[in-house]
C-alpha cells in the first residue's frame, strides 16, 4: 500500500510536478487498497450475521488478533529487509514454558518478563548472527531455530504444561486497562513504537534501504550486518511480549503452543501489503493484516461454517484479498 | 584463538554425545534383552508423553530394549523408521500410527521381515488388522459416546451442544466426534448447534468458544475432543460469566484436567489410561517375542467416566504413577 511513496524515497528521479487528480485518485486507493478491502470486509460480515459488528464481538477479534498482530510487526521489518522469519511459533512456545516456570509464584513478576523478553531476544539476535555472519539465507537459519526452539521447549517443560501461575502474571492476558483489555493496549503501543521506528528513525529507513538495495545500503555506508543482527534481536524481543500475553491468556506454558504462527504472522504482513522481495511494507498495513485474518476467523465461526470449508474460504479470501491490492498497486 | 574455540566446542559435543551414547548402551552385556522397535508419531503430545513414560517403565521393569522414534506426525517418515527396525532386526516392532489409514504397508514390513507387530492407541482398519499381531488400546469412540451420555444425563436429555473438535482428520477426531452424534441422535430434544475445531490447543479453544458466544446461540453443552479444548472454552466461558449454565466436557483425564473437574469447572471427562496402555503394550510384546500364547489377540484398556464423584481416584492414579517416576 505504500508502494508509491517508497519508491520515491528511493528513487526521486523523474520530477513529476503536474497534478492529475485522476492519478491522484487512484493514488489513494493504491495507499489504503488494503484498508478499504478490510472495511468491505467488515460490512460484508456485518451483513451476514447480526452478531459480528457489537462492541463485545469487535473488542474480542481485536484481542484475538493482539498476539499475532505484535509478533507480524517484527516479521514485517524482517521481511522489509528481504529476509524472513520461521521460528516465531516456537519461540513462542520456548518463552512460553521458560517464562511459566518462573510465574508460579516465589519470584517477583519481573522475573518471568524479563525471562520472557530476554528469550525472546535472544533467539532473535542468534537468527540474526547465523544469516548474517554465516552467511546462511534466513530462511535456513529461522528453520533451524524453528526446530530447536521447539526441542528446548519440549526438554525444559518434559512436553508437558506448566500451570499455577499467579494472578499478577494472567493480568497481562486477561487484565483491562483504560477499559480496554490488556493484549489490546499493547498491539496498540507497540504498533505505534514499531510505527515511529520504522518510518521516523534512520534505523527504519536503513531498514528500507537494505530491503530495496542491500549492495548499495552497505555502500552508503551502513553496517549491513549489524543491522540485520538488530531487525532480528527486534522481532524475537515482539514475539516474546506475544509469547508472554498468550501464556497468561491460556494461564499455561506449554510446549505445544504456537504451531504454525509464523504462518500467520507472515500471511498478516504480507497481506497488509509487506512485499517478500523487500524494500516494500508498512506497520499499520500489517496491523489490519492481522485484522483481516482475525475477522474472518471470527465471522466464519460466529456463521458456524463447517471447518473443512473455513479452510478454503480462508485461502481463498487471503490470496484474494492480495491479489485485488497488488493489482491497484500495479495499475498506479 | 578462534580456533581454540572451535576444538572446545567440538570437545564439548564429543563429551555430550559420548554420554548421551554411553545411557543408551548400558548393560548391553547382560543376558541377550529382548529388543522392542517402538515407532511413535509424535513426541511434542502431553497425553502421548504419559504413555511414552509408562512404556519406558515397563521397558525398565520387564529388562527390555526399548528403541524409540519420533515420527514427527508424518506417515511416511513411520513407514521408513519401522523399514529401519526390520532390517535392524528387533524381536518385536509397536506402532502407535500416526495415520491408521496408513499402517498397512508397515504391517506388510514387519510381515515379509517375520517380526511380530504391536499396534497401541489407535486401531486400524479391521482388514489390516487381521494381519495385526495384537492391538493394545481403547476404542476412540466409546470415549465419545461415554462422554456425552453424560452430558446428555446432566442436561436431561434436552438441550443444544456445541462441539469442539481436534485436528482434523485424526482418528481421534472422527471417532470422538462420531461417538457424540451417536448419542445426539437417540436424543430427539438434543441438537447440535455449532461444530468447530480447536485443533487439540488451549489457546485456539478459547478464541473458539469467544466467537461462539458471541454468535447470540443458547449453548447448553460444550463438548470437546478432548481436555485441553475444553479448558480454553473455560476460560472464554468463565470470562463471560456463562460457565455455572453450561456444561463442559472433555477426554483424557489428564492431572491439569482433573484440577478443573474437582473445581467443577470441567463438569465431565473421560479417563484414557495412558499407563494401562503403555504398560500393556510393552507386556504384548514380550509375550510375542518369547512366543507365548496370547489370550486375546485385542488387549482392551477401557475408558473410563470422570466427574466430580469419583475424581479423587484418578488423581491418586496419577500420583502413585508420578512417585514410581520420581522414585
Amino acid at each position: 500500500m505504500k508502494n508509491q511513496q517508497t519508491i520515491e524515497k528511493q528513487a526521486p528521479v523523474n520530477g513529476r510536478v503536474r497534478v492529475d487528480w485522476k492519478e491522484k485518485g487512484s493514488e489513494v486507493v493504491s495507499r489504503y487498497g488494503i484498508f478499504l478491502i478490510f472495511l468491505g470486509m467488515v460490512a460484508l460480515m456485518s451483513i451476514l450475521t447480526p452478531h459480528f459488528f457489537t462492541y463485545f464481538n469487535l473488542i474480542n477479534v481485536v484481542r484475538q488478533v493482539s498476539f499475532i498482530g505484535i509478533v507480524a510487526m517484527g516479521v514485517t521489518f524482517v521481511i522489509i529487509t528481504k529476509g524472513i522469519d520461521l521460528s516465531s511459533g516456537s519461540v513462542i512456545a520456548l518463552v512460553s514454558v521458560m517464562a511459566a516456570s518462573f510465574a508460579q509464584g516465589g519470584h517477583s513478576l519481573v522475573v518471568p518478563i524479563l525471562i520472557g523478553l530476554g528469550i525472546g531476544a535472544l533467539t532473535g539476535l542468534i537468527n540474526g548472527t547465523i544469516a548474517t555472519k554465516g552467511m546462511i539465507p534466513p530462511f535456513i537459519a529461522t528453520l533451524g531455530m524453528m526446530t530447536a526452539a521447539r526441542g528446548m521447549a519440549l526438554l525444559y517443560s518434559n512436553g508437558r504444561p506448566i500451570g499455577n501461575l499467579t494472578d499478577s502474571f494472567l493480568f497481562m492476558g486477561s487484565g483491562d486497562l483504560l477499559g480496554l483489555p490488556f493484549p489490546i493496549i499493547m498491539f496498540l503501543v507497540m504498533g505505534l513504537i514499531s510505527h515511529l521506528l520504522l518510518n521516523n528513525t534512520k534505523f527504519g529507513k536503513s531498514t528500507y534501504a537494505i530491503g530495496g538495495n542491500e549492495q548499495a545500503a552497505r555502500i552508503c555506508g551502513i553496517n549491513v550486518d549489524r543491522h540485520l543482527i538488530l531487525v532480528y534481536t527486534y522481532a524475537g524481543f515482539l514475539t516474546g511480549i506475544a509469547a508472554l500475553m498468550l501464556t497468561a491468556r491460556i494461564s499455561a506454558g506449554q510446549p505445544s503452543m504456537g504451531v504454525m504462527y509464523e504462518l500467520d504472522a507472515i500471511a498478516a504482513a504480507v497481506i497488509g501489503g509487506t512485499s517478500l522481495t523487500g524494500g516494500i511494507g508498512t506497520i499499520p498495513g500489517t496491523m489490519i493484516g492481522a485484522l483481516i485474518i482475525g475477522v474472518l476467523n471470527n465471522g466464519l465461526d460466529l456463521m458456524n461454517v463447517s471447518s473443512y470449508w473455513q479452510q478454503i474460504l480462508k485461502g481463498i479470501i487471503i490470496v484474494t484479498a492480495v491479489l485485488i491490492d497488488s493489482r491497484k498497486n500495479r495499475k498506479s | 584463538m578462534k580456533c581454540k574455540k572451535i576444538t572446545g566446542l567440538l570437545m564439548a559435543l564429543v563429551v555430550l554425545f559420548g554420554a548421551l551414547t554411553g545411557c543408551a548402551s548400558d548393560g548391553s552385556n547382560a543376558d541377550r534383552k529382548v529388543v522392542v522397535g517402538a515407532a511413535m508419531p509424535v513426541f511434542d503430545d502431553k497425553w502421548l508423553s504419559y504413555l511414552y513414560d509408562a512404556m519406558k517403565d515397563g521397558a525398565k521393569d520387564k529388562n527390555v530394549d526399548l528403541k524409540m522414534v519420533d515420527a514427527k506426525n508424518d506417515s511416511s517418515k513411520q513407514l521408513s523408521q519401522v523399514e529401519k527396525f526390520a532390517t535392524e532386526g528387533v524381536d518385536v516392532i509397536v506402532v502407535c500410527p500416526v495415520d491408521t489409514a496408513a499402517v498397512k504397508p508397515m504391517v506388510n514390513v514387519a510381515k515379509q521381515a517375520n517380526i511380530p507387530i504391536v499396534i497401541v492407541n489407535r486401531i486400524p482398519p479391521k482388514d489390516v488388522m487381521k494381519d495385526v499381531d495384537s492391538y493394545v488400546g481403547s476404542e476412540s469412540i466409546k470415549g465419545g459416546i461415554i462422554q456425552m451420555e453424560e452430558v446428555a444425563k446432566i442436561l436431561n436429555n434436552k438441550g443444544n451442544v456445541a462441539i469442539m473438535t481436534g485436528q482434523l482428520g485424526h482418528e481421534a477426531q472422527v471417532k470422538r466426534t462420531v461417538g457424540n452424534k451417536e448419542v445426539i441422535q437417540k436424543h430427539p430434544d438434543m441438537q447440535i448447534i455449532l461444530e468447530g475445531t480447536a485443533k487439540w490447543q488451549r489457546a485456539e479453544g478459547i478464541q473458539l468458544m469467544e466467537n461462539w458466544l458471541q454468535s447470540g446461540k443458547k449453548i447448553d453443552a460444550v463438548v470437546a475432543n478432548n481436555d485441553e479444548m475444553a479448558i480454553g472454552a473455560i476460560k472464554a466461558l468463565k470470562e463471560a460469566g456463562k460457565l455455572d449454565e453450561t456444561v463442559v466436557a472433555g477426554v483424557d483425564g489428564t492431572p491439569d484436567a482433573l484440577k478443573y473437574v474437582k473445581s467443577g469447572d470441567l463438569d465431565v471427562s473421560v479417563f484414557q489410561d495412558p499407563v494401562g496402555q503403555g504398560k500393556g503394550a510393552i507386556d504384548t510384546a514380550v509375550k510375542l517375542a518369547k512366543g507365548e500364547k496370547l489370550k486375546d489377540k485385542m488387549v482392551w484398556i477401557p475408558y473410563e467416566l470422570i466427574t466430580k464423584r469419583n475424581v479423587q481416584e484418578f488423581e491418586e492414579r496419577w500420583d502413585v504413577y508420578n512417585k514410581n517416576k520420581s522414585n
